[in-house]
């Protein structure tokens, strides 16, 4: 099986019904999305899927086979940060940070597909399979808002 | 050791099915993976159809049809009420994954019930067409759940579009709750139909208040269950109450 | 002090956007094993006999430990502070909780530590759960704990107890009688990062231990309390937390893959599954609070007495330091010259509980605000009105007689009401936090105000005495 992450293609050797999480975590070190519950119920999995935000703790590799894969690694670096990184920075959307690589690519793939300004409905309900436990979600909606 | 097949068309799926013996079908995974990731279910045989062309929505003899495939995304603007149930469904990243076939498959979970498209199929009298043991066969929904899914790969749905339709439910208010009761009715010529789904393992018709009209007798139909969502006592009070809203909401319409 | 007042970026800020920053199971240590736990089924039995030959004999199967591989199995983590241990590490005589732990594996994968889990031999006997404080220390019950129902160190007493003034008399001067009885329950700190560390052995002898807890120094002491190494064998890495909320000082994880670790002699990692996480991992504690307040028809808040129980699970852990701080705040932000509080820690067969923001007084604010509402309501008098005639004053004192210097219980309760439309009586709305004086005085309320001008933290004189 191959997959393409973050513009690098990769050999997998990991079982097929490996979820992509494990792969990601274990195989390859990409170590952003994180195994908050293993069962779709959190988000802090989500990476994105040929453009599409997915839990990758639900998606059995064999079926992403030769997939193009987006995690947080491959946004921007720390001194050339995404417009969303930048606003989830500055409007101090992270606390502990574990939820946060979830709910930047969610919202890079909110922007992707929204033109212009959005609504905070808009991203609250894009955004509603996320949970974060220390936040409170308000700097998060105004960091995706400002993006 | 698992064996994986991936299929690549409709065709392949079908035959390597074969009867479902020891079949594991994969289809959005939002189920299944949970199950394999910890340890509780091992597949002998996992057959992933996410790749099988068995998705999409066509027009057939004016009836939609629905390929099993299909993701709840791809449905939340389909034909009333199975729009609303697939919109209400978790969030969009599940409802990208998440197929119709899985849905209308799903066992009850141990906290609480799923299959929340089943009500809104036995309200559409839907039909499913599965292959399995004895080959393929088309049946009311209402006896395909009855008989079980386990054995049958669902292919398609297919349904004529009612001429009035409206659902009500009782919901959590967060992404991750599954719908605790739901109650879909439609109406095609004078024919009522009403379906509930939480109020049991699987969704059901209500016959009762179909051929009464009367809210209340909902309860002839269900017996309400207790569970992490609710009690059985809620559920027996909260339903005719669904029932009366959805049944107004379809004379409205 | 340019920082003060100045809004600056969160030095994490740039690696948690980026996905850099490194929780626990981020590291990468070439060899690590994954570790899983055998817990117990049962809320309460006794541990008749346990095999883990056919565990070890697993294929990919490194290490398994139970409780006679723990130098020191049982210690307590507020051993310093006077509290007596009581858990051990690792089960050994009896289990009191579903999902104690009593053995854990350290093996290839997590299927197959799992596998060797599921392989040992165990067989219990199990009693009957003691699942309701209010009932636990009812005479004639067989309690599981070796000190009775009830934490029995508080000094010379088995309960936290404050006493000031003469409470009888209050009582039977009092216009009426307020009571009320709160239940709040248990919350799961639920962190989206679970429990989880890894222990490194080094060729050195020394253990490296990447941990998620909340206490570093801390959790390095527990550590090395049942090792029984000294303290510089041990090096903690961590201080980076995936939300602890207070659910991660209680060191859950660290002694026991570092014992895995120096029995396999290779890295061990566990991190909590999220049901392990949801139904084992410690909570903050359910109580019952009973209140009882002998009021005036005019408002005044002459005595109160108050019973707490405090569900401490199955062990002692940190409950009484949560009942002693609960003591310290039973008045709430208000002044209450006659007292009587009596606060127990009660052992049941539920998940030991834990230190949670706020740890033992959100759960006496919550009784204390909803029962001076009920106060209120019962007298016909406006909530906040109650609220600014009771509330601390300069020089006011506290239950355990600390010195209000600066209480802001009237600032606040003018504000809030303010914020929320609320219209109050011309005298209330004038009112300041200044030391009581003329109508804001009544006898009853002088033996209790700490002498004028004097800086005490605490003025033993008030209304010393009490029964």
């Amino acid at each position: 099986m191959r997959l393409t992450v973050n513009g690098v293609e990769h050999d997998v050797a990991s079982p097929p019904l490996a979820t992509l999480l494990h792969v990601l975590r274990e195989e390859l070190v990409v170590t952003s999305p994180k195994a908050g519950c293993q069962q779709g119920g959190c988000g802090a999995c989500t990476v994105l899927v040929d453009g599409e935000p997915r839990r990758a703790c639900l998606t059995a590799v064999a079926a992403v086979d030769g997939a193009e894969v987006t995690t947080v690694e491959g946004l921007g670096e720390p001194d050339a940060l995404s417009p969303v990184q930048t606003a989830f920075h500055e409007h101090y959307a992270a606390q502990c940070g574990f939820c946060t690589s979830g709910f930047v690519m969610a919202a890079e793939a909110l922007r992707t597909r929204s033109n212009g300004d959005l609504e905070r409905e808009e991203i609250i309900e894009a955004l509603s399979g996320h949970l974060c436990r220390c936040t409170g979600y308000v700097k998060i909606v105004d960091a995706v808002a400002a993006s | 050791m698992t064996e994986v097949i991936v299929a690549a068309s409709r065709e392949e799926a079908v035959d390597a099915f074969g009867d479902g013996e020891g079949v594991t079908v994969v289809a959005g995974g939002t189920i299944v993976m949970p199950e394999i990731t910890h340890g509780r279910l091992a597949p002998k045989r996992a057959l992933l159809i996410g790749r099988a062309g068995l998705a999409g929505v066509r027009s057939e003899n004016g009836r939609t049809v629905i390929g099993a495939g299909t993701t709840l995304a791809d449905l939340e603007d389909a034909v009333e009420p199975l729009g609303t149930c697939a919109r209400r469904v978790a969030d969009l990243e599940i409802r990208g994954q998440a197929t119709l076939g899985g849905n209308l498959c799903a066992p009850p979970g141990p906290e609480g019930p799923r299959g929340d498209l089943q009500a809104a199929l036995l309200a559409l009298d839907a039909e499913v067409r599965s292959t399995g043991a004895g080959g393929e066969r088309t049946e009311p929904v209402a006896d395909f759940l009855a008989s079980g899914p386990e054995g049958r790969l669902v292919l398609d749905v297919s349904f004529a579009e009612p001429d009035a339709a409206a659902t009500a439910s009782v919901r959590r208010p967060h992404a991750h709750a599954y719908t605790v009761m739901r109650v879909c009715a439609a109406r095609t010529g004078v024919e009522l139909r009403v379906a509930v789904s939480g109020a049991g393992p699987q969704a059901v018709r209500s016959r009762a208040v179909e051929q009464s009209g009367d809210a209340d007798r909902v309860l002839d139909d269900v017996s309400p269950h207790d569970d992490a969502l609710a009690s059985a006592w809620y559920r027996s009070k909260v339903l005719p109450v669904l029932v009366r809203r959805a049944l107004d909401d379809l004379e409205n319409r | 002090m340019k920082a003060v007042g100045a809004r600056l970026p969160r030095y994490d800020g740039v690696a948690h956007v980026t996905g850099r920053t490194q929780y626990v199971d981020d590291v990468r240590i070439h060899g690590t094993l994954w570790c899983k736990a055998l817990r117990s089924p049962h809320h309460s039995a006794l541990i008749r006999s346990i095999d883990t030959s056919k565990a070890e004999a697993l294929p990919g199967v490194h290490a398994v430990v139970t409780a006679n591989d723990v130098p020191h199995n049982v210690y307590g983590h507020l051993e310093g502070l006077g509290v007596p241990a009581d858990e051990p590490l690792l089960a050994e005589i009896d289990v009191r909780w579903k999902g104690q732990p009593i053995a854990a594996v350290a093996a290839e994968s997590e299927e197959a530590a799992q596998a060797a889990v599921d392989a040992i031999e165990i067989v219990f006997e199990e009693r009957e759960p003691i699942l309701d404080i209010r009932a636990a220390a009812d005479p004639g019950v067989d309690h599981f704990h070796q000190w009775g129902a009830v934490y029995p160190h508080f000094g010379p007493h088995n309960h936290r107890r404050v006493r000031k003034g003469d409470i009888d008399q209050a009582f039977d001067e009092a216009d009426l009688i307020v009571e009320g009885v709160y239940r709040p329950q248990a919350i799961e700190h639920c962190p989206m990062e679970t429990q989880v560390s890894l222990a490194v052995p080094e060729p050195s002898g020394r253990l490296v231990i990447y941990s998620c807890t909340q206490a570093m120094y801390f959790s390095m002491g527990v550590v090395a309390a049942h090792l029984e190494w000294p303290l510089n064998k041990l090096k903690f890495i961590g201080g980076t937390v995936g939300g602890g909320f207070g659910g991660k000082v209680d060191t859950a994880t660290e002694t026991i893959v570092s014992l895995l670790a120096l029995k396999a002699r290779r890295p061990v990692k566990w991190r909590y599954t999220r049901e392990e996480e949801m139904l084992t991992s410690s909570t903050r504690a359910p109580w019952h609070i009973e209140i009882q307040d002998a009021v005036t028809n005019d408002g005044w808040i002459l005595g109160r007495r108050t019973l707490t129980l405090h569900d401490a699970g199955g062990y002692a852990r940190f409950s009484p330091y949560g009942v002693t701080k609960h003591a310290f705040h039973h008045t709430g932000a208000y002044t209450i010259p006659n007292l009587r509080f009596d606060g127990f820690v009660v052992f049941t067969n539920r998940v030991p509980t834990t230190a949670m923001r706020g740890f033992g007084v959100t759960s006496v604010s919550l009784a204390v605000e909803l029962h001076m509402s009920r106060v209120a309501e019962q007298l016909g008098i406006d909530p906040l009105e109650l609220r600014l005639k009771n509330a601390n004053r300069v020089g006011d004192t506290t239950g355990n007689r600390v010195v209000m210097h600066d209480p802001s219980t009237v600032p606040v309760v003018l504000a809030a009401a303010d914020a929320a439309g609320i219209e109050l009586g011309a005298d209330y709305r004038a009112m300041t936090p200044e030391r009581r004086n003329g109508d804001l005085l009544p006898e009853h309320l002088v033996g209790q105000q700490a002498p004028d001008g004097e800086h005490l933290a605490t003025y033993r004189g008030a209304t010393n005495g009490g029964r």
